[in-house]
């Protein structure tokens, strides 16, 4: 029985120092063979510092994964790959490994706090779609509000299920986070047969769906300056190159820090012209008409106020990175829920009061009801608003495109964009400033453009903030969900997929009709 | 965007009964009909030569809006319709030319609608030169409201005449033609119940003194609003301009930067500390 013990003792120790060895040696192996490599120097420094890591036993990468690889990459040991067992290599995850090197190369980034986080969140999802709501409510009555709460609580929760993606459980039960991005994500789902579509797919979503939003924010700009003051000689082209030329230093953005604080701004801006304007409206309350919000909804016009409602809350493209900032990501859910109840509340006080204060009058933008002075100030926050909200979805596009098309090594079309002292490159700055010009040009040669974001909002707006989330969140986590979970994911997807079809039909007709009397004209 | 100028702008003094006492050529004036040369489906030629030149040359596309009554259904009360009558292609033209006074007739269908533009050369006294210009200072519509194509069902119908009050539009420096693209609304009042007759001018260019050769205008004048307009059209590239050059010297100051202060970044060369890999 002894005997039985001890040589089951020895075989478990020996398999354990032989995994061992073989782990050791095979990190010894890939930094002889680094050595031989251009990369050694930034290697070592990489090496010395996650030593101790390794010799707390992580898990590594099996070492043929890497050999089928190109050969001069960065290393990949490390913290960077934590697999679950039996589910086979995983590709590996570039977007870690420059994460890391960067870092080192530079100064760290510094990570943001969470009321920071806040503001960007709350930056995303408060938006200028703020001022269309009272129409909404016009045309959908009490089911508006009941959606701007439903959405609100939608989004949230579908902003923290894509959150919950990023973690695995690594063999001691602990969570880690092994994935950085959306991208990661999609190709964790996709892994076995499509390794990398998913990722392209969500790429390419995500760059046109935050480079949109650039392009509205000048056009609002120019738009809200155009009609601010008509007797000047200034066409809305013309103010929309000035507001570009005031927009030229987010290309000297350098980390989440620095684009918090433009998002506290823009915050602030909005909470002056919602309680500008919901101050204008109780000093007329008197007049309130309480009898007017309807309890049915008028079925041609709703549908567009649906996507208004709806897709006002999307902040989910920003949330990988803004989670894998913060000091404490702990705080990440508390975070989330606040800026959605705040976002509610805003939301929903401001649409019922501008509904109750101007009823059958109210007019698809909210400032048109407004009386000329008053107008005017808010044009002007309005404006500093949309300005203000600009570099939060440009430095999101500019990290997007960096880690896709520009990477050192094989793993990207282009060169790195930052030196060795982690400095931007001059022609890395140059492509910035062309980013903000391509916005500009967008802006004033596209017409039509708010139709034409509708119609790729509904598309990849829906998908990236609803059904994508709830999908990888089923495949990724599938054995871990309870009932109700599984309820809620597949419920939102199939929701989403509605609002996302009706929304796109919306749009498209809505484009059709105003190309046709374009061409009238 | 409308532009108005029909409200009274200014008062035109009474010389203009002396001038038209004392410079009136009334010779032979032949007219061309020239509405084949238009560029645009709306607008129209008007040609008046004298002795062989060219005297008056007018180019605009004009509409009117006319009020009028029309009975309602129950019989009894009247709702006031407008007519919109356009100028019709091949009119008929006349005119005379003068030094100081022009006239230009146009009729059509038959002469039961007729449109008489009046310009008038004078010259002003300034403190630093004496400064001639020419304008239009009258105009008479006459319409008859039983003709059937624009009018339908008029009550009362009848020939009226609409005329302008203090009217001084087109105002140019002499030597010079009159050209605007935008729309200029003129308003005249009519003997049927003192109601507003609108006239709309578009794309006008309109010369009717000082023609140096036959067929051909002199150096435009721009109304103001064109001018806004080609203001407007020309600073979004001055902008666009400012913008690029502001970017290119953004990013040579930056390489500069990056340039010199490269030098102070050192990559660690020296391993020798992390031999203990083992």
């Amino acid at each position: 029985m002894a005997t039985l013990i001890r040589s089951k003792l020895s075989n478990v120790a020996t398999s354990v120092s032989n995994k061992s060895q073989a782990k050791v040696s095979g990190m010894f192996a890939r930094m002889g063979f680094q050595a031989a490599t251009d990369e050694e120097a930034v290697g070592f420094v990489h090496c010395d510092d996650l030593d101790m890591e390794h010799r707390q036993g992580l898990q590594m990468d099996i070492l043929k994964s890497d050999a089928s690889e190109e050969g001069a990459e960065p290393p990949l040991e490390g913290d960077i790959h934590y697999q679950r067992d039996g589910t086979g290599p995983l590709p590996p995850s570039a977007s870690k490994d420059e994460g890391i090197c960067s870092e080192l190369s530079s100064q760290a980034k510094p990570k943001i706090t969470a009321w920071e986080a806040g503001w960007n969140v709350t930056n995303a999802i408060q938006g200028m779609f703020v001022l269309g709501l009272p129409y909404a409510i016009l045309h959908g009555g009490y089911l508006g509000l009941f959606l701007i709460i439903f959405a609100a609580v939608v989004c949230c929760y579908t902003g923290k299920i894509l959150i919950a993606c990023l973690y695995e459980e690594n063999e001691d039960g602990e969570i880690v986070r092994v994935r950085d991005s959306y991208v990661d994500i999609a190709n964790a789902c996709c892994a076995p047969r499509f390794p990398k579509l998913g990722g392209r797919i969500v790429n390419v979503a995500q760059i046109i769906e935050l480079v949109m939003t650039c392009i509205l924010y000048v056009v609002v700009s120019g738009n809200l300056m155009y009609n601010s003051f008509p007797n000047l000689p200034v066409s809305q082209k013309s103010w929309s190159i000035i507001a570009t030329a005031v927009l030229l230093p987010c290309a000297f953005l350098k980390n989440l820090k620095a684009v918090s604080k433009f998002s506290l701004l823009c915050t602030l801006a909005h909470f002056v012209i919602n309680i500008l304007v919901i101050a204008y409206c109780l000093s007329r309350a008197r007049d309130w008409a309480w009898d007017k919000v309807k309890f049915y909804i008028d079925v041609k016009k709703f549908p567009i106020s649906i996507g208004i409602i709806v897709f006002s809350y999307t902040s989910q493209i920003f949330l990988p990175s803004l989670e894998g900032n913060m000091q404490h990501p702990k705080e990440f859910h508390c975070m989330m829920n606040w800026t959605h109840i705040a976002a509610c509340i805003l939301k929903g006080l401001f649409a019922l009061v501008a509904y109750l204060t101007w009823a059958d009058e109210t007019k698809e933008v909210i400032t048109d009801n407004l009386p000329s002075t008053i107008r005017a100030v808010v044009n002007l926050f309005l404006v500093s608003k949309a300005l203000l909200s600009y570099p939060l979805p440009f430095f999101a596009a500019v990290e997007v495109l960096e880690k896709s098309l520009f990477q050192d090594g094989n793993r990207a079309v282009f060169p790195n964009c930052y030196g060795g002292d982690g400095r931007i490159k001059s022609w890395g700055l140059a492509l910035r400033c062309a980013l903000v010009v391509f916005t500009l040009l967008m802006a004033i040669y596209v017409p039509h453009f708010a139709l034409l974001m509708g119609l790729t909002g509904s598309l990849t707006g829906a998908g990236l903030c609803f059904l994508l989330p709830s999908l990888f969140h089923l495949k990724l986590l599938w054995r871990k969900l309870m009932w109700h979970h599984v309820f809620f994911d597949v419920a939102i997807f199939v929701i989403g997929g509605i609002c996302s079809v009706s929304g796109f039909i919306h749009s498209l007709e809505g484009l059709i009709e105003a190309y046709g009397s374009n061409i009238e004209d | 965007m409308d532009v108005r100028l029909g409200a009274a702008l200014l008062r035109v003094p009474g010389l203009l009964c002396l001038v038209h006492a004392m410079a009136r050529i009334g010779a032979e004036q032949e007219v061309e009909n020239l509405s084949g040369l238009s560029t645009s489906p709306e607008k129209d030629i008007f040609v008046v030569r004298d002795n062989g030149t060219t005297c008056l040359m007018a180019e605009f596309a004009a509409k009117l809006m006319i009020p009028y009554d029309v009975s309602a259904s129950n019989y009894v009360d009247l709702i006031t319709e407008e007519a919109e009558i356009p100028l019709a292609r091949g009119a008929e033209v006349r005119g005379k030319c003068g030094t100081t006074e022009s006239e230009l007739q146009i009729s059509w269908l038959d002469k039961v609608y007729t449109l008489k533009l009046y310009f008038v050369k004078e010259g002003h006294n300034t403190t630093k030169r004496q400064e001639a210009v020419w304008k239009m200072n009258k105009i008479q519509f006459v319409y008859d409201s039983s003709e059937r194509t624009y009018f339908k069902d008029a009550v009362n119908p009848g020939k009226h005449t609409a005329n302008s009050h203090h009217l001084s539009a087109l105002l140019t420096p002499a030597g010079k033609s009159y050209e605007c693209q935008a729309q200029q609304t003129i308003s005249l009042i009519t003997s049927d119940h003192q109601r507003t007759v609108t006239l709309l001018l578009s794309e006008v260019r309109i010369q009717p003194f000082d023609i140096s050769a036959d067929f051909v205008f002199s150096e435009e004048h721009k109304c103001p609003v064109d001018e806004r307009e080609q203001l407007e059209e020309t600073l979004p590239l001055i902008l666009g301009l400012i913008l690029g050059l502001m970017i290119v010297i953004t990013i040579c100051i930056y390489h500069i930067h990056h340039k010199l202060t490269a030098n102070q970044v050192q990559l660690p060369r020296d391993r020798s500390q992390y031999k203990h890999m083992g």
